[in-house]
């Protein structure tokens, strides 16, 4: 495991990118969205992937968050390149190992938000009593602990991506990749969640690759990863 | 495995009680009157072929008819053939008749019919043309120059075939018969009958001892009925009188019912045709429900699959919805075929010229059309859910 020095405690690396591209090919024409990007995430750190419209932040999120596959490149995990998985094995280690946040909240409107919550519990196929308990205990934790059998649709936006970010920790994930997360939001709901993500960063040490466009929200992450035209422009706390 | 079956069942589940109403209840009708319209269709045939047969075992044939043999035209010692018959347990009744054709006359208006010889205390053991009497008495034993009519002979009482009548004879009327040997005979009309049955309504009766001093014979028949205990048994029966050494001419009913064979095959055909489209029909509209289901969630199969939920859980799920549908419509067409159709139609029967049809159920072919539904739900479900995974998870979230 990779350890190092970072802002004085040492840390050890999460996952490490190397030379990662991704060429987008529309008929005959090559559009290269990220270009031999290589840079390490540390086990812990709130990181902000920024950068113009089209710098492809958001390419990068997803072939981090295995969405998308590489056109080269290595995302590497505990050792392992994780580009050499199946689909399936892929599914089933998003599944344990990280959390999504999206623009679109994108809960089922059948399900109540606990329901909604504990559904990648149940994929992983613990007992009810433990995903009920568990779900319930990670709404609390996100300001929701009387909303649990309210319905998507009878709750306000910044309610339902809170739902969204418990979902995404029910299975306690080692990474958070949350793309645009306050995009959809009004300011003072983009305000919660960020405190929320600083929130769950500082206390159970919850590691989270955010992408976004809105340069204030630098004040909340520890760490910013700026993107220019595919590659890597800069790095700075 | 388990827990992907129950996530499965969980998100069907959640997706037909708090999805829309309006769709499901529509929904599982369409599937019930799909269901109703497989098995009444098949059903109504089935009645309809098996009026046709009990028409002709308990009117014209029984179950088991004995001809004279090949190249002589009675069956002789017919007294000693009845003992042997009566001699295999299961038979309940045996009539020998004399069959033959003759013109019949009343006043100005003429035709020719079969005229049937008949000892009446046999033939009720065999037929029951005796209970559809509608005018005048069935035949007695000692009659002697008395016939009944089936109802097409007379005229006046509703025949088919009216036109061919005799014009209008009533119950103690003489008409004159002239037998196929010369003989001519006047005869007065005892009794009208109808058997719902045209081929039964043809024919006339008489009594035995009428039809021996006519032909000049005795203990001699051209046909003897058999009425057997159980039916569908007849080549058991066949097999006992052959061991017996009965050497006439053996015949199962449904020899004679050959005719119905034609007509069961077309309405077979026509069931098959009208299940088919039936299927397409149920088909159809599943795959729409699932289809348009799986283009509104679209972004929402996207974020679970992103989250890690796999495909074949979301697909699975749309199938067993896709199933709810085609059960739940088999169930309550079972409910409109059993508790609704068949006692309406056993009170209201269908009348046709061969009898009065009604539904007849047969639990293969309803087992045969549940399944279908099933399947077509299946296949109707299992597309557009596969088309909703097979898409990459980017383009899922985010479309084209």
């Amino acid at each position: 495991m990779v350890k190092e020095s970072f802002t004085g405690i040492e840390k050890e690396t999460l996952i490490e990118i190397r030379k990662l591209t991704r060429i987008y090919i529309m008929g005959e024409v090559r559009v290269p969205a990220l270009n031999n990007v290589t840079f390490d995430i540390k086990r812990g750190e709130f990181a902000a992937i920024m950068g113009k419209s089209g710098s492809g932040k958001s390419t990068l999120l997803h072939q981090l968050g295995l969405l998308d596959v590489p056109t080269s490149g290595e995302i590497i995990i505990d050792g392992k390149n994780l580009l050499n998985l199946s689909e399936s094995q892929k599914a089933k280690f998003r599944l344990e190992r990280f959390g999504y946040v999206f623009q679109e909240y994108a809960l089922l409107p059948e399900l109540t938000a606990l329901e909604n919550v504990y559904l990648p519990a149940m994929a992983l196929g613990r007992r009810k009593e433990e995903y009920v308990k568990n779900g319930t205990k990670v709404l609390e934790q996100v300001g929701l602990g009387k909303r649990l059998h309210h319905r998507p649709r009878e709750m306000s936006g910044g309610e339902q991506q809170r739902v969204a970010i418990a979902r995404a920790l029910i299975n306690k994930p080692d990474i958070l990749f949350a793309d645009e997360p306050t995009a959809n939001l009004d300011s003072a709901s983009s305000k919660q969640i960020l405190e929320l993500f600083q929130q769950l960063n500082r206390d159970i040490g919850l590691t989270i690759l955010m992408v976004t466009h809105e340069s204030e929200d630098r004040t909340y992450v520890g760490r910013m990863i700026w993107l220019k035209d595919g590659e890597l422009a800069e790095q700075g706390t | 495995m388990l827990s992907n079956l129950n996530l499965s069942l969980f998100l069907a589940y959640k997706s037909i009680t708090k999805g829309n109403k309006g769709t499901l209840v529509l929904t599982i009708f369409i599937m019930s009157l799909i269901f109703v319209n497989l098995v009444f269709t098949a059903s109504i045939f089935l009645g309809l072929g098996n009026t046709v047969n009990n028409q002709v075992i308990n009117t014209l044939y029984g179950n088991v008819a004995l001809e004279p043999k090949t190249d002589e035209k009675y069956i002789s010692d017919v007294y000693s053939l009845k003992q042997k018959i009566n001699s295999v347990p299961g038979i309940t009744g045996i009539s020998a008749q004399y069959v033959t054709g003759a013109a019949f006359s009343y006043k100005d208006k003429s035709g020719a019919w079969a005229i049937r010889s008949i000892n009446p205390d046999d033939e009720i053991t065999v037929t029951t043309i005796h209970n559809f009497m509608i005018d005048g008495e069935y035949l007695s034993k000692l009659d002697s120059d008395e016939i009944i009519l089936g109802k097409e002979i007379p005229g006046g009482y509703g025949g088919d075939l009216e036109h061919l009548s005799l014009g209008g004879v009533k119950v103690g009327d003489s008409i004159n018969v002239l037998f196929n040997n010369g003989v001519s005979r006047s005869f007065r009309v005892k009794g009208v009958f109808d058997a719902n049955f045209q081929q039964s309504n043809n024919i006339a009766y008489i009594s035995q001892k009428e039809m021996e001093s006519v032909l000049g014979l005795e203990d001699k028949a051209s046909l003897i009925l058999i009425k057997t205990r159980d039916l569908g048994n007849e080549d058991s029966y066949i097999k006992q009188f052959l061991e017996l050494g009965i050497k006439e001419e053996i015949k199962p009913w449904t020899v004679y019912a050959a005719m119905v064979k034609n007509i069961t095959a077309s309405f077979d055909m026509i069931a098959l045709l009208i299940a088919v489209i039936g299927l397409f029909v149920a088909s159809v509209t599943i795959f729409i429900i699932i289809y348009v289901n799986t283009i509104s969630k679209r972004r929402q199969i996207g974020i679970l699959r992103a989250i890690g939920i796999e495909g074949s859980v979301i697909m699975h799920s749309y199938i067993l919805q896709a199933m709810f549908y085609a059960i739940s419509g088999t169930i309550i067409g079972l409910f409109i075929m059993f508790f609704i159709l068949k006692p309406w139609f056993i009170i209201h029967p269908l009348k046709f010229p061969v009898g009065f049809v009604s539904l007849l159920i047969v639990p293969e072919k309803v087992m045969v059309n549940t399944i279908s539904l099933i399947a077509a739900a299946l296949a109707a479900g299992l597309i557009p859910s596969w088309m909703a995974v097979r898409e990459t998870i980017l383009e899922a979230i985010w479309g084209d």
